[in-house]
């Protein structure tokens, strides 16, 4: 496998309140020996206003894959929602000659052209497919042999299979091998694959809420003891918005959310502090009792 | 309120031609993503996997395609629940006939959006995307914050450069402009 | 001494097809002038009884020795015009056709004046062919009178009976130990809910009874030589370690035997001995031994006694069939919803196939009829049949599989029957009842059984995990409304697909796949159990989804269609085949070669190519390639083609 260096794209939403994924990100990469390099003056990657103009989203979707293809790197990304955009974006124009061109046309007035040389993959895609779970394994000092995990992949993960495309949205594996991974044993529950509304929220909050307290509903159930996220978002509606879904449904759930490079961390044997845990709204004490 | 009324009570009334846009259906799949708006069968493979169709009777996926094949433009542009749409593509991934349903939808909120209807929150992300080139407004405390993470410092956005792709989109009027009369 | 060509043009209006856009009286006139023509005429319809007659009367009168036909495509009449020829004493090759409808009137709609002169150039070209052209031989082969008859399902035996009672020799080649099919594993048939076993089992006896037809069952064709009227095929008997004469199907030996195998036959939901028949009414009953699970203990040679039917170093063997037609009968398989994480098949204990369904309903199924859930093996009580499963979807199979709907609301019939407080509900985007009593038999389900029909295309099938049971996604359409309701087990109505040897039997016999991937019948419409191969019909399920009336129709369409060819005991053979001008070849092989239908030889001692006529099909390729021009195709030979170049512009001829 080529070297593991990658354009590394932030996003808007890790530097504006979920930079705990950041630190464990970075943290994590640098162990591994997956090198991180900053993208200079990228933009946000478009998707939030997808909705009111595609051609604006295609324009700053395309600009940040330019910066990438002249550091002649592949992108990597900790947020689903970047990582399908960019993806999609990448690859429509490879494939459409004619969008390439009108793209290109606008690119030009601000001195870039999208050439289509580069890839595109989320850091968990990154670290499932180019490292690998036997090389991951092998970083692990602090199997977390006591702890029971649930994933919340999310849609932008998975779907749509044609541009996602390396797990299965019916039947998802990739999210299960890296936490198992890390030693903690898998726990599934029912709706696993659904939705958990943040892209709405602002439009109606309680179908959000609805959404992801089922999930949480469920898991609990299930007998979860934390949810692992590998997005941003999604963290902000399980976590932030955990104590105010408790107080929708009438329940209690205390389930600690982790981005997916906390729950290795730790694993490596990282302390909860450095791994900016304790920075999360939903408390992890009680989880990382159980790890020792 | 009252322009809302006056829709419910078209809505009521029993559709006859002269409500029918024919040339809408063409205009969706003239845009990427809705090429294959006139391939639905009305299966309700897409409605019935929605999770947000499953908590409120107002948003039905399928029936905001059926109403754009029909033609019914005002109905469907109007339409509050337009919006409820997650992006969540399980429509996308289970139709049988290949519809991207999602995109569909997103190519309508696009055509609704030409049309001055914008919720607010798309033109606050906007003008912030303007202002800074990311989503959000990041606070100078949390700028500066980075520093005691030990992470490196934010590098600012081109936004000259993400400027004038925004104008050259036709983004700027979207967000600015005040929605039409009620036809 | 060759005679002088004397040629007669014939110009058709074809209504207002061609007479609509071109000018055919110009046409007509301007062909009089061309060298060797006598006569040149328009007329209307010359395909019609009249039209025909007019050539007739006036190759009588004026002698006239060729003709050229300007009118639709060769593939329309040329047949026509040939016999014309023929029952007029004139060899039926002495005809050309100049397109000029589908080339012609048809595309140029829009330009009169430019497609009248194309016109004249493609009568021109015609005419000069036709100067050139030669007579060529009517030749006849022997044809045999047997039939092989591949794969023994409903199918293949109504047409080996119907062939068999004509008097034909019939050979049922028969992959599987028992011939049968599907319809063996079916136990109630709609619309009539007729027993299957009971419609079926007296044609499974006929056929053994037959003394003209042989069955060769558990074996496989394997290879074909020859052309039609003197196929030879190779026929592939596989080892079933007993011996077929010596089997009198008396069953001690599966009494004693101690292992146990999944039995294919019921879905692999129950099992048979190693040493079994697949099912009681097999046919023929001859026991045989799974190879590959057998532990070689003996026990079934002890109880076999002096029978000594057990023969375990038996081998495969090879025979050879000599037959003048074949009649493809291989049926297909159900589609697998594996692929279909959604629907949890393989997943969920309790999401089953509308096949396996068929098998737990039959008395001679694995439960005896008795409806129990995979998971606990209780009595459900609320079902749901999932309809269009691998069906009528762009991602999977695009169309219908017809049988479905049909197969669906029979179950929800037999299960209410039953059981008449059970919930039974099928999910639906249309139903199709469209044979004979189907719809009646559609409206009794909901009138008087009670069955529910929800309108809406399922999207997904969850699981409660305590209870296993079964969370159905679909939209009620016609509601509006997304619903999930709870079953204890779900029934997925797959679709049909080719069967697995299709592959196999499609390269063996050289015969076409339609885009649906089944076996392609030479027309749609006129020709439905002929393939392009002259001497190969297709018949059942194998040409496409259907259920059992059509199956049968066609399996008697096959056989009469192979009656029709072989019933002279002569087989007349293609004429345009290739010839060899043997002063030129230097047998250097390179024909030989391309030839996909070994029709060429190289004669060693004259070290030129010869061709095996009955095999040539005329396809030309050997005269493309020879490069020496020794090798010419009949009826397309250099110079008739360069007659027509040389003649396809007028001499003189400027831009206008």
């Amino acid at each position: 496998m080529a070297e593991l260096r990658y354009a590394f794209f932030l996003g808007c939403t890790i530097p504006y309140r979920v930079t705990s994924y950041e630190v464990s990100a970075r943290k994590v990469a640098a162990k591994l020996g997956i090198e991180l390099v900053e993208m200079q003056d990228f933009n946000c990657c478009g998707l939030p206003i997808d909705p009111i103009s595609h051609d604006a989203m295609l324009l700053l979707a395309a600009r940040n894959l330019c910066l990438a293809e002249q550091q002649n790197l592949n992108i990597t990304t900790l947020c689903t929602g970047c990582a399908i955009t960019l993806r999609k974006v990448n690859r429509t124009l490879k494939e459409n000659k004619e969008l390439k061109e009108t793209v290109n046309k606008h690119l030009k007035e601000v001195g870039m052209e999208f050439k289509g040389t580069i890839e595109v993959k989320h850091f968990a895609h990154v670290l499932a497919e180019d490292y690998g779970i036997e090389k991951i394994k092998q970083h692990v000092k602090k199997p977390l042999a006591q702890l029971q995990v649930s994933e919340h992949a999310g849609c932008h993960f998975l779907r749509p299979i044609e541009y996602a495309g390396f797990d299965n949205p019916e039947d998802p594996t990739v999210l299960k091998g890296l936490i198992e991974a890390t030693g903690a044993k898998y726990f599934d529950y029912m709706d696993k694959t659904n939705c958990c509304g943040f892209t709405i929220i602002a439009i109606d909050d309680e179908i959000s809420l609805q959404l992801t307290g089922s999930k949480l509903s469920n898991m609990h159930d299930a007998g979860a003891q934390a949810v692992v996220t590998v997005c941003p978002s999604c963290f902000l509606m399980f976590d932030v918005q955990q104590p105010r879904i408790e107080k929708v449904f009438g329940k209690t759930f205390s389930m600690p959310v982790l981005h997916y490079t906390q729950l290795l961390g730790l694993a490596m044997g990282m302390s909860a502090h450095e791994l900016e845990l304790d920075t999360h709204r939903v408390a992890a004490t009680n989880m990382l009792s159980k790890i020792g | 309120m009252g322009a809302e009324q006056g829709t419910e009570l078209k809505i009521k009334e029993t559709i006859r031609s002269s409500r029918l846009d024919r040339n809408f259906p063409k205009e969706v799949m003239k845009s990427h993503g809705g090429e294959k708006l006139l391939l639905c069968y009305l299966c309700g493979s897409c409605a019935g996997g929605c999770p947000v169709g499953r908590l409120t009777t107002s948003y039905n996926p399928r029936q905001i395609v059926r109403m754009a094949s029909l033609g019914l433009k005002d109905e469907v542009l109007r339409n509050n629940s337009l919006w409820f749409c997650t992006a969540c593509f399980t429509c996308t991934d289970r139709c049988p006939q290949g519809l991207e349903v999602a995109s569909i939808i997103r190519v309508i909120r696009n055509i609704a959006a030409e049309e001055g209807i914008v919720p607010q929150v798309f033109k606050e992300l906007g003008s912030n995307i303007l202002e800074t080139g990311l989503a959000y407004k990041i606070p100078e405390l949390r700028l500066k914050k980075r520093e005691e993470q030990k992470l490196p410092p934010l590098p600012p956005s081109d936004t000259k450069a993400v400027d004038k792709l925004l104008e050259a989109s036709g983004f700027l009027k979207l967000i600015k402009e005040q929605p039409k009369k009620e036809a | 001494m060759p005679e002088k060509p004397r040629i007669g043009v014939y110009v058709c209006h074809c209504g207002l097809n061609i007479a609509g856009v071109v000018d055919v009286k110009k046409v007509a006139q301007d062909a009089k002038s061309l060298p060797c023509v006598v006569m040149s005429k328009d007329y209307r319809y010359l395909c019609s009884v009249p039209g025909q007659d007019l050539i007739k009367k006036d190759i009588k009168e004026h002698k006239i020795n060729r003709v050229v036909v300007a009118a639709c495509t060769p593939n329309m009449h040329e047949a026509t015009f040939r016999k014309v020829l023929e029952e007029s004493g004139v060899n039926p090759y002495l005809l050309e056709i100049a397109n000029i409808r589908e080339h012609c009137s048809w595309v140029h709609r829009n330009e009169p004046r430019k497609a009248t002169k194309k016109s004249i150039e493609l009568t021109t070209m015609a005419v000069a062919k036709a100067r050139s052209l030669e007579p060529l031989a009517i030749k006849e082969v022997d044809a045999l009178k047997s039939v092989l008859v591949i794969g023994g399902g409903i199918t293949g035996i109504n047409a080996a009976i119907d062939l068999a009672e004509m008097g034909f020799q019939v050979y049922l080649v028969e992959r599987n130990e028992s011939i049968g099919g599907r319809m063996s594993q079916l136990d109630k048939t709609f619309p009539t809910l007729d027993c299957s076993t009971c419609v079926l089992g007296p044609k499974m006896v006929e056929v053994y009874r037959h003394p003209n037809i042989k069955i060769l069952s558990y074996s496989e064709v394997v290879g074909l030589e020859g052309y039609v009227g003197n196929f030879k095929v190779q026929v592939l008997k596989k080892p079933r370690y007993v011996i077929e004469e010596k089997c009198t199907g008396c069953g001690e030996c599966s009494n004693v035997c101690p292992i146990e195998v999944p039995n294919y036959w019921n879905m692999n939901m129950g099992v048979r001995k190693c040493i079994s028949i697949p099912f009681e009414h097999a046919v023929p009953l001859i026991y045989r031994i799974d190879i590959d699970n057998c532990i070689k203990c003996y026990k079934c040679v002890d109880a076999c006694g002096a029978r000594q039917a057990i023969l375990f170093d038996q081998e495969p063997e090879t025979v050879e069939l000599n037959v003048g037609a074949i009649v493809v009968a291989i049926g297909f398989d159900p589609y697998d919803p594996a692929k279909d994480e959604q629907y949890g098949y393989g997943i969920y204990p309790n999401a089953i196939t509308g096949l396996e369904m068929e098998r737990l309903l039959s008395a001679a199924g694995p439960t005896g009829g008795v409806i129990n859930r995979p998971s606990d093996l209780k009595e459900p009580k609320r079902i749901a049949f999932i309809q269009c499963v691998g069906s009528r979807n762009l991602k999977r199979n695009p169309y219908c599989s017809r049988v479905c709907c049909m197969y669906s609301i029979k179950h929800a019939r037999q299960l209410k029957e039953k059981h008449p407080d059970m919930e039974v509900a099928i999910y639906y985007m249309d139903i199709r009842a469209f044979g004979k009593g189907y719809e009646e038999f559609y409206e009794k389900a909901g009138r008087e059984y009670k069955v529910q029909f929800i309108r809406g295309r399922v999207s997904e099938i969850t699981e409660d995990p305590k209870t296993h049971n079964l969370i159905v996604h679909a939209e009620d359409t016609f509601l509006g409304r997304p619903m999930e309701l709870e079953y204890d087990m779900v029934v997925l109505a797959i679709g049909l697909e080719p069967h697995s040897t299709t592959d196999k039997i499609q390269e063996i016999l050289k015969i076409a796949r339609s885009p649906d991937k089944f076996l392609q019948e030479a027309h749609p419409k006129l020709r439905p159990v002929d393939t392009l191969a002259v001497g190969i019909y297709i018949a059942g399920a194998c040409q496409g989804p259907k259920d059992i009336p059509d199956s049968v129709a066609q399996a008697k369409a096959a056989a009469s269609s192979v009656a029709t060819l072989l019933h002279k005991g002569k087989i007349r053979i293609e004429s345009i085949i290739a010839s060899v001008i043997e002063d030129a070849c230097t047998g250097c092989g390179k024909c030989l070669k391309v030839c996909p239908f070994q029709a060429i030889s190289i004669d060693q001692t004259r070290n030129v190519a010869t061709i095996l006529e009955a095999k040539c099909n005329g396809c030309g390729s050997c005269a493309a390639t020879c490069p020496v021009g020794a090798m010419q195709l009949c009826h397309y030979k250099d110079e008739q083609i360069l007659a027509m170049i040389e003649n396809a512009l007028p001499s003189g001829a400027k831009e206008e």
